[in-house]
């Protein structure tokens, strides 16, 4: 074992020259179309979960940082129902009707819970901070205390070590497109993503309930003096992120297939800061980057190598903000959501 | 009123504290406990990290003395073993602060430890003073030997880098045939030093090196290595992962599902049955695992069979990494103290005079610096989803 030890003189070996970042832009032109395929499926992961910050940033202000573990409980909802539905580990992978009929019902099992959990989140830790005019500062300290809580209770339930899914599709190659192989259940994450997201783009754009989204978002006292019930459409909102998240986790197990306590906390921190990028508050601001960011990050470790993909990625935020402050898609503070 | 009575609280106080560290003083310097029965109570200190990111490489060793320990005192006998652990978190900047309490514990005749070689290298000194023996599991550093020239307590059970990297490279350039090969670290100072390390002796031996790349162990998505290792020029016939096993089986599965076909090699931080939990059910089938270590299961045949099944009785699992290594230098240090040797400069003078010991992991003999005579590079391999043993990669 060789922790720790000082780096050591091997006087008769050669030395290869020492450079603390290689550029390779050749990488790039090699691998661009394998990368850019790979982001998109990462992105569009964060895509959905930085829906869940969006909105709940866009009607109350307040940064819910425990969407990271709403999307981890989708994970494990998303394990549990596949052994629930009697998938085990070893086992061979499903196909055809059955394996979508599957799928469709792990997702919609994983996005209830989540969706769920998400409202509980918000009738016990923001409510009755806000029935007593509790500061913003408050809910975002309960928001990491309900992060740590779900974090330790998973951890204490299930173990700090990854669980492993069962392989419930099989990973084959559909076709070759300029040097990226197109894999099948990265198409099913990307394309399944895509729909729910339009669907909730819709549902906010279009309906009765979105457009008490959208009014409590513009001005909270306003309309609930029109006659909007503020309450309801919060916790509508959460339910939206959530079943969102749910989703996502279902996306990310079938796609990486484990799940561990904290498995929440990186694809979280990118979602927000996807949101941020896309402009916070601005639902297609948070699919621009969402997508945005996972092809940057895929891009970036592609021509610096692996250990300065989140380098890279959050260096182009701080440029991005540098020079619109709100974000790529956002507005003046007035029109969110 | 008040005044007088607050001072009297205060008295107590006093009091109680002197009589707490007379009490924890008095204690500490007792030389031996006598039992009932007549029995005599010698210790052992496990040195090593049991809390912090690399504590699963402390407590496996210390798991393996403990049983050791066990074993010893259920043979009955006069004397009575205890183990007391010592945690440094593997830091070399905390172990000389840990090192005062045992070496001031005078009970203490003997070291399984210290685990990692930068914490060993800061010891060192002090234990050449104290006469005390130490019988590292695992310390690997090629220096450790001539911290202290013509020092005595320093020991270590398996051979350091310089030999276990001249062993993978002949089973990686003559067994596997291999010609060019890709590395992958974690970016961590083990990871990054164990890939850089093994491309110098690599290239040393004559291979190639396809490219590198590094990858960041909490997230998931090692999409972006995976398609370097497809794009690489000319194709690796290995891909080398310097880096602990959760990732290691995660990086195994992504680059198995993008169809690379090379051969999935890595270290000693890999080697675990996580591994394969990670990787699901195919994921890693057919990787290759070098470590010094010998890791014990309980499916094993002789004596390593039965140390893993009573490692299973107690900790409910199978043995880990260095867990047989951490058995056997306790084991030695207790069949001195059993001969009689009962002062820490006796059993250090036990330690280098033992000739050749026969450790459940494998035939255990010093040279007169403290390194391991045997310069056993094993090999694993994951069949059928198990890590199963190769064999000595130096003798292959």
């Amino acid at each position: 074992m060789t922790h720790g030890r000082a780096p050591q003189q091997r006087g008769a070996l050669p030395v290869p020259k020492e450079r603390a970042i290689d550029f390779c832009v050749n990488c790039l032109r090699h691998q661009f179309w394998p990368s850019t395929f790979d982001g998109l499926t990462v992105g569009a992961i964060y895509a959905l979960i930085a829906l869940g910050y969006t909105l709940v940033y866009g009607v109350l202000r307040l940064i819910n940082f425990a969407h990271s573990e709403i999307f981890m409980v989708g994970v494990f909802a998303s394990l549990f129902t596949m052994h629930g539905l009697g998938a085990k580990i070893g086992q061979d992978p499903r196909t055809g009707i059955g394996l979508i009929a599957f799928l469709l019902a792990v997702m919609l099992v994983a996005m209830v819970v989540s969706g769920f959990t998400a409202m509980a989140m918000e009738r016990i830790a923001y409510r009755p901070l806000r029935r007593r005019g509790a500061p913003r500062l408050a809910a975002l300290i309960t928001a990491i205390g309900m992060s740590l809580f779900l974090q330790e209770v998973f951890a204490a339930r299930y173990g700090r070590d990854q669980l492993g899914f069962p392989r419930v599709m099989k990973k084959s190659h559909l076709f070759k497109f300029q040097g990226a192989d197109i894999r099948i259940d990265k198409v099913v994450v990307i394309v399944a993503a895509l729909v729910l997201m339009i669907a909730l783009e819709r549902f906010v754009a279009r309906s009765r309930l979105g457009r008490g989204i959208r009014a409590t978002a513009q001005n909270a006292e306003t309309a609930q003096l029109m006659g909007v019930n503020v309450d309801r459409v919060v916790l509508l909102t959460f339910l939206l992120g959530g079943i969102l998240a749910g989703a996502a986790g279902t996306l990310y197990g079938l796609f990486y297939e484990s799940a561990q306590y904290n498995i929440g906390f990186l694809p979280g921190i990118k979602a927000f800061t996807a949101a941020v990028l896309g402009g916070i508050g601005n639902v297609r601001g948070a699919l621009l980057g969402g997508i945005l960011l996972g092809l940057l990050e895929n891009w970036g470790s592609t021509v610096l190598g692996g250990q300065w993909k989140d380098v890279f990625a959050f260096t182009v935020l701080v440029l991005v903000l540098m020079f619109r402050p709100t974000g790529l898609l956002g507005e003046s503070a007035r029109e969110r959501a | 009123m008040l005044q007088p009575r607050r001072r009297a609280t205060t008295l107590v106080a006093v009091l109680a504290l002197a009589a707490l560290v007379m009490a924890a003083c008095s204690s500490s310097k007792k030389t031996s406990t006598s039992a009932g029965g007549g029995k005599t109570t010698y210790a052992l200190a496990y040195v090593g990290p049991l809390t912090g990111p690399n504590a699963s490489l402390g407590i496996n060793p210390r798991n393996g003395a403990q049983i050791a320990i066990d074993q010893a005192n259920a043979a009955g006998g006069n004397i009575t073993f205890d183990l007391k652990s010592f945690d440094t978190q593997g830091d070399p900047a905390q172990a000389p602060t840990v090192k005062d309490k045992y070496i001031n514990d005078q009970s203490i005749l003997g070291v399984v430890g210290p685990t990692f070689s930068g914490e060993t290298k800061a010891v060192l000194p002090a234990y050449e003073a104290a006469s005390l023996v130490m019988i590292s599991p695992s310390a690997t550093n090629v220096a450790l030997p001539t911290v202290v020239p013509g020092g005595k307590s320093f020991h270590r059970i398996i051979p350091d880098d310089d030999v276990q990297g001249a062993g993978v490279a002949k089973y990686v350039t003559t067994k596997l045939a291999a010609k060019n090969i890709f590395y992958i670290n974690d970016n961590s100072d083990y990871g990054k030093g164990l890939a850089d390390g093994t491309q110098k002796i690599l290239e040393a031996a004559g291979t190639k090196t396809s490219g590198t790349d590094a990858v960041d162990p909490k997230s998931q998505d090692f999409s972006a290595a995976v398609n370097k290792v497809k794009a690489a020029n000319p194709k690796p016939d290995v891909v080398f992962y310097g880096g602990y096993y959760a990732e290691a089986g995660r990086l195994a599965k992504q680059l198995t599902d993008g169809g690379v076909k090379s051969i999935f090699m890595s270290g000693d931080g890999s080697l675990d049955q996580g591994l394969i939990d990670a990787a699901g059910a195919n994921g890693a089938e057919g990787a290759q695992i070098t470590c010094a270590c010998k890791l014990a299961r309980s499916t094993d045949s002789g004596a390593l069979g039965a140390f893993a099944t009573a490692f299973k009785a107690k900790f409910s699992k199978e043995p880990g990494t260095y867990s047989t290594e951490g058995f056997d230098a306790a084991n030695m240090l207790i069949a001195g103290i059993k001969a009689g040797n009962t002062t820490r400069s006796k059993l250090r003078d036990y330690v280098n005079g033992i000739g050749t010991y026969k450790g459940a992991g494998k035939d255990i003999a010093f040279e007169t610096n403290g390194n391991v005579k045997s310069g056993a590079v094993f090999v694993y391999a994951v069949k059928s989803a198990k890590l199963t043993l190769v064999g000595d990669a130096t003798t292959l």
